[in-house]
């Protein structure tokens, strides 16, 4: 009566081939993917992970219509973007095509597709690199280096913001001046270099301060904090956030709902590391408060529910710590947002090591499907592989365990990530001792 | 014949009795950009009794605060225009509250798929704005109703242990099952163990293994429907080392583990056929191979094998082989689910109730008469398993020695005030009725249109048009 049961997600995902075209499909699949209650309650229901859910078919073909729309609205978004270019060409405007292609990029980043925007991002470049006025020159190359940055690209991104930050000096541009040296800050905290992080940063810090720029002061100043905590200066770390804090409140809360999120969020963080649980937890819910005023940014919902979820876990409230990741998955899945969906398996995995339960490695072969087949990302995939050696190392599976940390060593030295690289090495250490 | 379980009840505890007046502590908190002033002057004057205590927040981030920092029996939450996120959002965030506090919410002109929602979520109420006296008093009241309960002693149980398991009940099927269990266990034929999910079905194993000639063995168990359909040959059979990319060490598979013990194959209905044939071979020959190794390696296991699916039914559909079906289903043993167990759902609170009680060092000697109620009302889709979450998680929550309502999950409080049960204007509209049916057949569906259609008897095209109306 109630027709044929769903298709594993892991099924329907096997018949689509790797095309650029099926990739909004893909994402639709996975966003109505949902297990049925019966699955939830059965004995495997603890492992349930994406490629365990199920999609009807006549589901999928019924919301295909929204998917339609959002293609075409996207697609219209930046057609008009490239007519609006051409327009500014015709009428001689040359910062108006740069402004025009800059804008097609940022939409392209908004819906994740990061290789795209890197290529508008390109011919703005070259548009600007012809101008007089090298300004828009200066928001393009920043525009860049953050887009390198999304796809790990460390290298190619410094460059760009090295470039921009010099051309902004020469143009007494302060605010490129600062934006640049934030994203030299960002670059280096990625790569673990927290002598050049720290530099930057507070460079950018000062030239923020000059220009009585209270919403970038406070970035930064939460990324010195972030930094702080990284290379456990506590006490500093502490110190900035309140800072950062002070100085959104002093800009108008309204306006910067998204990054009080973030600051209590990091300060959440630093709170879990002196071990402050209640005070740590707190930190995170009120976090959430200030997120759900702020639009809609899956991203940063999640990084907040990660975070609670590894307290709890490192608590040892392992009941608290599954239901929130549960809750974020159905985020992550609800918002397609893959990366963290496969941050959310290795912890499931983590929290099933912490009960020993070999079953967990599901959780882990999930995460490694996720960031390999539908949505790459090397970072990821590194500390996939970093928790799953560890996983195996629990359980007494040493060679397994060799080989997955052997696995995460050679792709965090393929990013540059030193200080991780380092971590990974000290447990291949102790494993052989 | 067992005498049904008698619960008697037992000196008031800490929380009023039936009787008692009850102060409600209520915080209001305003939506974005708006005020509470006006909510909390309306709350002031309409149930100004003396047994309400009101405070406000001005915004979410301070809400969250104020339910950190002190104990609440409510929240009356204005949603702004995005209220089915806020929704989500309050309810998520009343978990983590102190002492669970009830949510009203109030929105403007709330559909009914929110309402539904709401429901589904454990929410007390959902009123609309602008705010009517009557409408808010009845809310309090049923507040002030969950409020006050009555402890009453938990009964004493006597399980059969099962190593760290155990086997509960006195109803008649579970006595059945005993027998059965009893008079197979000291065989070594092979056993299909069906039931519902949460039935209990790996304890059944589990019984028949220490029972039996196999016990000084291993009791391996692999749940076939967790394991990635390509990982799960070489989790049963093993693997050489570089049979395939990630091999990377010699793997001893489950059956090899199992030597000379059981091994229990949950969820067998899950596996693909191809994996059902190598089974099959496995259970004739008592042989098996690694993947990627050429060696014949001999196996003795018993082998005991469980589903919550209709075998024969998945034979008829091409999913199951029937030769491997007889070769499992040597003997068979059907679990009941909790709700054919009738009283055994009392000893089995208590059983659980003592058991996470002193797991998590808490004193817990009794459960409220409202949070029976509500675990007997509820239908136990996950059977036992679902009952010991709940029990689980509301131990964990309880600071005090009886379990109440409160420490229920939302899921089971929402089911005591739904829309039909209010006390008054307690009939629905004829939408009201439609818009709960329809939802209640969607979820029923996992929200297939096509099926839904089918069962409610009208064209998906009407079906769609009624859930946009609604909400839904």
């Amino acid at each position: 009566m109630t027709g044929p049961p769903p298709v594993r997600v892991e099924k329907a995902l096997a018949l689509m081939p790797e095309l650029e075209a099926l990739t909004p499909l893909r994402a639709l699949l996975v966003s109505i993917a949902r297990p049925d209650e019966a699955t939830v309650w059965s004995s495997s229901g603890p492992y349930l992970t994406l490629g365990k859910r199920g999609v009807h078919p006549d589901e999928l073909r019924r919301r295909m219509p929204q998917a339609f729309q959002r293609i075409t609205e996207h697609l219209q978004a930046l057609f008009k973007g490239y007519v609006e270019a051409l327009e500014c060409q015709q009428r001689g405007d040359a910062p108006g095509v740069v402004v025009a292609l800059l804008r097609a990029g940022r939409l392209e980043e908004q819906v994740g597709r990061h290789t795209q925007a890197r290529n508008w991002y390109e011919v703005a470049l070259r548009v600007a690199e012809a101008l007089q006025d090298r300004r828009p020159e200066v928001e393009v190359l920043r525009a860049l280096g953050y887009v390198c940055l999304a796809l790990g690209e460390y290298a190619a991104g410094a460059r760009h913001f090295q470039r921009s930050l010099a051309l902004a000096e020469a143009e007494f541009d302060q605010a490129g001046a600062t934006a640049a040296s934030e994203g030299l800050g960002d670059v280096a905290l990625a790569q673990g270099q927290w002598g050049g992080a720290q530099a930057w940063y507070s460079r950018g810090l000062r030239l923020a301060e000059a220009a009585s720029d209270a919403p970038r002061a406070g970035r930064l100043e939460r990324q010195l904090g972030v930094l702080a905590r990284k290379q456990r200066d506590l006490a500093a770390a502490g110190e900035f956030l309140r800072r950062a804090r002070e100085r959104f409140e002093v800009a108008g809360v309204a306006d910067e709902a998204d990054e009080m999120a973030r600051v209590l969020n990091e300060q959440g963080r630093l709170d879990a590391q002196l071990g402050r649980y209640t005070a740590a937890s707190a930190a995170y819910r009120e976090a959430l408060a200030w997120a759900q005023r702020a639009p809609r940014d899956a991203r940063l919902e999640l990084s907040i529910r990660l975070n609670l979820a590894e307290l709890d876990l490192e608590a040892g409230r392992l009941l608290e710590a599954e239901a929130e990741l549960r809750r974020a998955e159905q985020v992550a899945i609800g918002g397609h947002v893959i990366r963290p969906l496969a941050q959310i398996y290795t912890l499931m995995g983590r929290l099933r090591g912490a009960q020993e339960d070999e079953t967990g490695f599901v959780f882990f072969e999930q995460a490694l499907e996720l960031v390999k087949a539908v949505e790459r990302s090397v970072a990821t995939e590194a500390q996939v592989y970093h928790a799953y050696g560890l996983f195996r190392g629990r359980l007494g599976q040493q060679d397994e365990a060799r080989a997955y940390l052997e696995r995460a060593r050679e792709l965090f030295d393929s990013l540059g990530e030193a200080v991780e690289r380092e971590r990974v090495e000290a447990e291949l250490r102790a494993l052989s001792a | 014949m067992n005498s049904p379980v008698r619960m008697e009840p037992s000196a008031p505890s800490a929380a009023p009795g039936r009787g008692e007046v009850a102060l409600l502590r209520i915080l209001v908190v305003a939506g974005e950009g708006g005020s509470a002033g006006g909510l909390l002057q309306n709350l002031r004057q309409w149930a100004d009794d003396g047994r309400l205590e009101v405070d406000t927040a001005p915004d979410l981030p301070r809400a969250v605060r104020q339910l950190a920092g002190q104990r609440w029996d409510v929240v009356l939450a204005v949603l702004s225009n995005h209220a089915d996120d806020d929704l989500a959002w309050w309810v998520d965030t009343l978990r983590g509250a102190t002492g669970s506090p009830r949510l009203i919410a109030v929105a403007q002109a709330p559909s009914m798929g929110l309402v539904l929602r709401a429901e589904k979520s454990g929410v007390l109420d959902v009123l609309s704005l602008p705010l009517r006296r009557e409408e808010l008093v009845r809310a309090l009241e049923r507040v002030r109703s969950v409020v006050s309960e009555t402890a009453v002693p938990l009964p004493l149980v006597e399980p059969h242990a099962v190593g760290p398991y155990a086997l509960v009940g006195q109803s008649p099927a579970m006595l059945d099952v005993y027998k059965l269990l009893a008079r197979v266990a000291g065989s070594a034929a092979t056993v299909l163990v069906q039931g519902e999910s949460g039935t209990g079905k790996e304890v059944a194993a589990r019984a028949i293994h220490v029972n039996g000639p196999h016990a000084s063995g291993a009791f391996v168990a692999v749940n076939c429907a967790a394991i990635p359909e390509n990982l799960l040959e070489s989790e049963l059979f093993g693997h050489e080392k570089g049979a395939f990319t990630g091999a990377v060490t010699r793997k001893i598979g489950r059956f090899e583990q199992a030597g000379n013990g059981t091994l229990f194959l949950d969820e067998i209905a899950d596996m693909s056929l191809a994996l059902q044939a190598k089974i099959l071979r496995a259970v004739q020959e008592r042989e098996i191979e690694r993947v990627g190794g050429s060696e014949t390696i001999p196996v003795d296991v018993r082998l005991i094998a469980a589903t919550n699916r209709d075998l024969k039914e998945a034979i008829k559909q091409g999913r199951f082989r029937e030769d491997l079906y007889y070769r499992l289903a040597v003997v068979t043993i059907r679990l009941p689910t909790l709700m054919e167990r009738g009283d055994d759902l009392v000893l089995l609170t208590a059983y659980y109730v003592r058991l996470f009680a002193e797991r998590y060092r808490k004193k817990i000697h009794a459960i409220s008469d409202r949070a029976l109620e509500l675990l007997r009302a509820h239908a136990w889709v996950g059977n036992v398993r679902e009952l010991r979450n709940v029990i689980e998680r509301a131990v964990i929550v309880a600071t005090d020695e009886t379990l109440r309502a409160e420490h229920l999950p939302d899921e089971l409080r929402g089911e005591e005030t739904t829309l039909a049960d209010r006390p008054q204007g307690g009939l629905l509209t004829l939408a009201e009725a439609e818009a709960r049916h329809i939802a209640r057949v969607l979820a029923h569906t996992n929200g297939q249109i096509g099926a839904a259609a089918e069962i409610l008897g009208i064209h998906r095209n009407t079906l769609t048009r009624k859930m946009k109306e609604y909400g839904l």
